[in-house]
């Protein structure tokens, strides 16, 4: 083992080579006597030091590839100086002599930088290596932070020993899992935080954090106890912009409570908001494709009610989507993205086919059922084809079924459209104008075809009563009149909202005043219980 | 003061798809010499299935030992079957066996017992040791 080079053989100062793992190759007597290194190879950070906390030392400094020097305690009262040589071609000069105490700066404060129990960096480390990143304007890097699971049990019935104990052994699996350039990083209590200063792909970080999870979670052997903890992981990346550094650990920790919430023992990758809404976006799409296929939607119906008749006319169907974790979701949210991705139209289908059957099911054949069809299923002819295949499927009188289309439809005069609605009339069926007054819609459209009835929007009849409203009503009424088409008030939700539009002549009523949007299920018992408002109210 | 002797009954998945061979050579290999320098004497028995292995030593040997074993990766699902004070050593050595009944595994690993010196009969009279035996023959991959 003993370099044959005399004059080195000769000297009393300690001399050797280490290679990139840190194993000694080369050693002169003295280096081998002072530090009890009988054989080679031998890892330098193997070597007996009294004080565990030194080698902890030894080992941050050797990771620095760069050149430095540390003294170190060999045996009480007796220090010993490493000068360490910066690393060339993967190897690297140590010299060892005592009677030189070396005192740095830097020791000093690595020292300070470092926590005594596992031999990571703490908190200070953390903020010098960001301190350094910045300096370097290090575009890429990455934060794991790691947090134990059911850690505080331990703590609390093993006691503080043990569970110091186990931190140490958790801190080594962390090392056994992470590589020598990664800063090992303990922020307190039960808290890891690995620091990996370059640019990993997100499948890598995944795969770390995943099996960083894996190991933390198998069984622990402290003090003549087995002990089973788990681990939750945030993880969050920083690519081409080194100004977030400091908002890194931030996001690790934002990413490790969504770790947290989504159940413990995983891992959850930080995403920045923008990605986030692209994400959520992306899930509720996803969602949405499956609803049909998972039979989330139903149908809610609404009374429509005739005033002079003070009888039920019919119901309008509306959707209703019941998802397993997001709750009931409102049509406002899912049928623009519906229109936008394409499923409309699938929906649509169903929506009609759906409420054509369930229709069939009411006691009174006289009873209508109006359908809402959005402006994207007038794309092409499916919309004919899906009203003529729901009639045929369920039986249902062409007469009692009611489309019910917004303004928005006739923003752009297409012969197209016109063709369609032509059809769907003389397959029998009505269409109603929905929503009128909303629309911007020039009112030539109302000229062009034989619509069953107009439904002012809500927002007329909610209004604060005052003359100008009460002129724009009953002039929609009038108009309607005029045409010959029915006029129905939608969203009615007062007695004087009612008799004033009673008062006004318009033909129908809709609206919370009269009845909610109820289930198939309750149709029956509402018809046999319904009692007309005004009779109600008298 | 001699350290107080601890033995280990742990059981986990075989996760070696290929080369089960050369691996199970290495883990042999290893072992025992990792083994011999920390005092840890005990068996590892396995199959196509799962392993299982019963450790004995000093206590900080033993989870010495069995952080570096859990951190190999051919192996997942660990479950510690037994961890306490224990007044002898049921194995004078380290060995391996393999326990199962698939023929081409039979063949090639049937031997393994004898070479490396897996005394059975430490087996005998001991509850734990039965279980395991059962549960390694419940795992074996089909």
């Amino acid at each position: 083992m003993i370099d044959s080079v005399p004059q080195l053989e000769a000297l009393a100062t300690g001399i050797a080579i280490i290679n990139g793992d840190n194993v000694i190759v080369h050693a002169n007597t003295a280096f081998a006597r002072r530090l009890n290194v009988d054989a080679l190879p031998y890892r330098l950070t193997d070597i007996d030091l009294p004080e565990a906390r030194s080698r902890d030392l030894l080992e941050w400094q050797l990771r620095d590839i760069g050149e430095s020097a540390l003294t170190v305690a060999i045996a009480p009262g007796r220090s010993l100086t490493f000068y360490i040589g910066a690393q060339r071609e993967g190897q690297r000069l140590i010299i060892a002599a005592s009677g030189w105490p070396h005192r740095d700066e830097s020791t000093r404060d690595l020292a300070a930088q470092l926590d005594p129990l596992t031999g990571f960096g703490n908190r200070l480390m953390y903020a010098e290596r960001l301190r350094e990143f910045e300096a370097m304007g290090t575009k890429a890097a990455a934060v794991l932070i790691i947090d134990l699971d059911h850690f505080k049990q331990v703590n609390d019935t093993l006691g503080h020993g043990t569970g110091d104990e186990l931190l140490g052994l958790v801190a080594q699996r962390i090392r056994a899992s992470t590589r020598g350039n990664d800063t090992l990083i303990r922020l307190g209590g039960d808290e890891f935080v690995v620091l990996i200063p370059e640019e990993k792909h997100c499948e890598g970080l995944e795969a770390l954090a995943g099996r960083l999870v894996n190991l933390l979670g198998r069984p622990f052997l402290v003090n003549g106890h087995q002990i089973n903890i788990g681990a939750s992981i945030g993880v969050a990346t920083l690519v081409g912009d080194s100004d977030q550094l400091q908002d890194l650990l931030r996001h690790a920790d934002l990413a490790l409570y969504e770790a947290k919430h989504r159940g413990r023992a995983g891992h959850y990758v930080f995403q920045s908001p923008l990605e986030q809404r692209a994400f959520d976006r992306r899930e509720f799409e996803v969602d949405l494709r499956r609803a049909l296929g998972l039979r989330q939607f139903t149908l809610h119906y609404q009374p429509q009610t005739s005033i002079a008749d003070r009888r039920v006319t019919g119901f309008e169907a509306l959707i209703r989507w019941e998802h397993p974790t997001r709750g009931r979701v409102s049509p406002l949210d899912f049928i623009p993205l519906a229109e936008e991705i394409g499923e409309i139209a699938a929906i649509g289908r169903w929506v009609i086919r759906c409420a054509c059957e369930e229709a069939m099911a009411w006691q009174d054949e006289r009873l209508s059922v109006a359908v809402n069809v959005s402006p994207a299923q007038f794309a092409d002819d499916t919309i004919v084809d899906a009203v003529r295949d729901a009639l045929d499927h369920s039986g249902l009188a062409p007469a009692r079924l009611e489309l019910e289309i917004t303004e928005g439809l006739f923003l752009e005069e297409s012969e197209s459209i016109m063709r369609r609605l032509w059809a769907i009339k003389e397959l029998g069926v009505a269409v109603a104008i929905d929503d009128f007054g909303t629309g911007y819609a020039s009112l030539g459209y109302l000229n062009s075809f034989p619509f069953s009835k107009i439904k002012i929007d809500k927002s007329f009849i909610q209004a604060e009563p005052s003359p100008r409203a009460k002129a724009l009503i009953s002039g929609i009424l009038a108009m309607g009149s005029n045409l010959g088409m029915a006029t129905t008030a939608e969203g009615i939700e007062t007695l004087e909202q009612y008799t004033q539009l009673e008062h006004d002549g318009c033909s129908l009523a809709q609206g919370y005043y009269i009845a909610r949007p109820m289930p198939a299920g309750q149709i029956a018992d509402f018809l046999e219980r319904f009692c007309p408002p005004t009779a109600r109210a008298s | 003061m001699t350290a107080v002797l601890y033995r280990l009954v742990y059981m986990s998945r075989n996760d070696i798809t290929d080369e089960i061979d050369t691996q199970i050579d290495g883990i042999l290999k290893t072992s025992r010499e990792n083994n011999r320098l920390a005092e840890v004497t005990g068996a590892l028995m396995f199959n196509t299935g799962c392993f299982a292995q019963v450790l004995e030593g000093p206590h900080n040997a033993i989870q010495a030992t069995f952080e570096r074993i859990q951190c190999d990766e051919r192996h997942s699902d660990v479950t510690v079957l037994l961890f306490e004070p224990s007044n002898k050593r049921s194995f004078s050595s380290w060995a391996m066996a393999y326990v199962g009944a698939q023929e081409s595994a039979l063949e090639r690993f049937g031997n393994l017992g004898d070479e490396s010196g897996f005394e059975f009969t430490a087996l005998d009279g001991d509850d734990i040791y039965n279980v395991l035996l059962d549960n390694l023959h419940d795992a074996e991959a089909q």
